[in-house]
């Protein structure tokens, strides 16, 4: 079947199987292999995009169902002048050790600062259940979604949890 | 939208198809959809064998169908989520657990009901990623105990309507599920929407659900409604293979309640979720709980 997907505000048409899901579209077809496929059950999360502005899991989309409407993915968050305050965040305080699950804690992470800007720690949680990281025990990633918001906010200082210069990567490293 | 759309069984290797399966392997064949062949608007196809309705998705996507070989995509017919009048509401089979947690009554009557259905969506084991997606029909045509629209549907008295081969019929929603994993859909029939009539929509209602884990899959799951004339009507869901619905003409006490249901001679569901003595002491609780918040 031939589709038109507009993915990261540029169009895509390619011809696909039907039963091709969104998240092999996106990584095989278009080559953005910046999200993950994971479980493919729509269990771990590391596979969400958003599908017309909402987070989705694209294991559970098919790519035929993309067809005519907006993609984004992590690979359209950053401009090439800079990265999203949620990388950013990302980088400042360690929230990935594999990376696996980086994309779709991203991706979701946006998502609840653009519709949440000042989400509590609890908030930050319940967004990202259904995010499955093995690595970092959750708690910088979410010191990473607080600091974002933060961050946008206009803020600085303290994520709650994170003594001053504690957490953040290469803060307290000057150059020799 | 469940497979298959029958009253067949599903399969619940979930854990072995999200680990077991070759990912080698899989990487050639694109995963479990491996038979899909054929994926066509649900408007312009005329059901045959291998047809699998397609609402969201999220159960049919998440392990092997091997005996689904074509899609028919009900978001062709562009239903309205949800739609009301003074009668009552109507709940497209499309509508989303978002879509129905985010709807908001122009009738302030229907104001419980919309409070007992955002509490109902929420109950649904998923991120709001799967919200997003999952769909009111299809967690009723998948009809897994612990189904939160079941629950939703059986306590407000609703229809389930269901179009087949050349005719339609509805059904009582609390009748549709008939076991676990099992309902009363016929091959080939699509279920299209649910009606709840206005009459119960403005009951005062309650809720409890319960599960091992915070955002764990329900358990027990208990809802219930007051009538403005004292008709009770009391839901028991997930701690039995199918809804037990309790009805009485004026509130009763804890105590015939539980012989109620007691006389009904529940089947306990036994499994990782709780076991089965478990299950039914705390459905016995809920159902005190439930009550006294209707009393209240």
């Amino acid at each position: 079947m031939k589709i038109t997907v507009t993915v990261n505000a540029a169009d895509y048409t390619r011809d696909v199987e039907p039963r091709l899901l969104l998240i092999h579209f996106l990584r095989d077809d278009l080559g953005l292999t910046g999200s993950h496929w994971g479980c493919d059950t729509s269990n771990c999360g590391a596979c969400v995009v958003w599908l017309n502005e909402t987070p989705v899991k694209s294991c559970t989309v098919l790519a035929v169902m993309a067809d005519g409407q907006r993609v984004n993915t992590v690979e359209g968050l950053a401009t090439p002048a800079r990265l999203d305050p949620v990388q950013e965040a990302f980088a400042a305080c360690h929230g990935l050790q594999c990376g696996f699950c980086t994309p779709g804690m991203m991706m979701t992470a946006r998502w609840l600062l653009d519709n949440n800007p000042d989400p509590t720690e609890a908030e930050v949680r319940e967004a990202i259940s259904g995010q499955v990281c093995r690595c970092t025990g959750y708690e910088n990633i979410v010191k990473s979604v607080l600091w974002a918001a933060r961050r946008e906010s206009g803020g600085a200082g303290a994520v709650p949890g994170l003594r001053p210069g504690e957490g953040l990567t290469g803060e307290g490293l000057p150059r020799a | 939208m469940a497979a298959g759309g029958t009253g067949q069984v599903f399969p619940r290797n979930i854990v072995a198809a999200a680990w077991g399966h070759d990912h080698e392997r899989a990487g050639a064949d694109r995963v479990d959809l491996n038979t899909v062949t054929e994926f066509a608007p649900a408007t312009e196809a005329t059901w045959r064998d291998g047809d699998a309705w397609l609402g969201g998705g999220t159960f049919l996507f998440s392990q092997p169908q091997p005996g689904v070989t074509r899609l028919l995509d009900l978001a062709a017919f562009d239903w309205s989520p949800v739609t009301e009048d003074a009668d009552g509401v109507a709940i497209a089979a499309t509508c989303t657990f978002a879509e129905l947690a985010r709807w908001r009554p122009s009738h302030a009557a229907f104001a419980p009901f919309a409070a007992l259905a955002a509490r109902c969506c929420h109950a649904l084991l998923g991120s709001f990623k799967v919200h997003n997606v999952a769909t009111v029909g299809g967690n009723l045509c998948l009809s897994l105990p612990a189904g939160p629209v079941t629950a939703l549907a059986s306590t407000m008295d609703g229809v389930v309507l269901l179009r087949g081969r050349g005719e339609s019929r509805g059904m009582p929603a609390a009748d549709f599920v008939t076991g676990d994993g099992r309902n009363a859909l016929r091959p080939g029939e699509l279920l299209t929407r649910l009606w709840l009539p206005a009459a119960s929509l403005s009951a005062r209602t309650a809720f409890r659900q319960l599960s091992l884990s915070p955002a764990g899959r329900s358990a027990v799951l208990v809802a219930g409604r007051r009538d403005r004339f004292a008709d009770t009507v009391v839901t028991v869901t997930a701690s039995t293979p199918r809804p037990v619905c309790l009805r009485f003409p004026a509130p009763p006490t804890p105590a015939e309640a539980v012989a109620a249901l007691d006389a009904q001679r529940p089947e306990y569901l036994d499994d990782v979720h709780g076991n089965a003595a478990w299950r039914a002491a705390m459905t016995r609780r809920l159902i005190g709980e439930v009550l006294a918040e209707l009393a209240s």
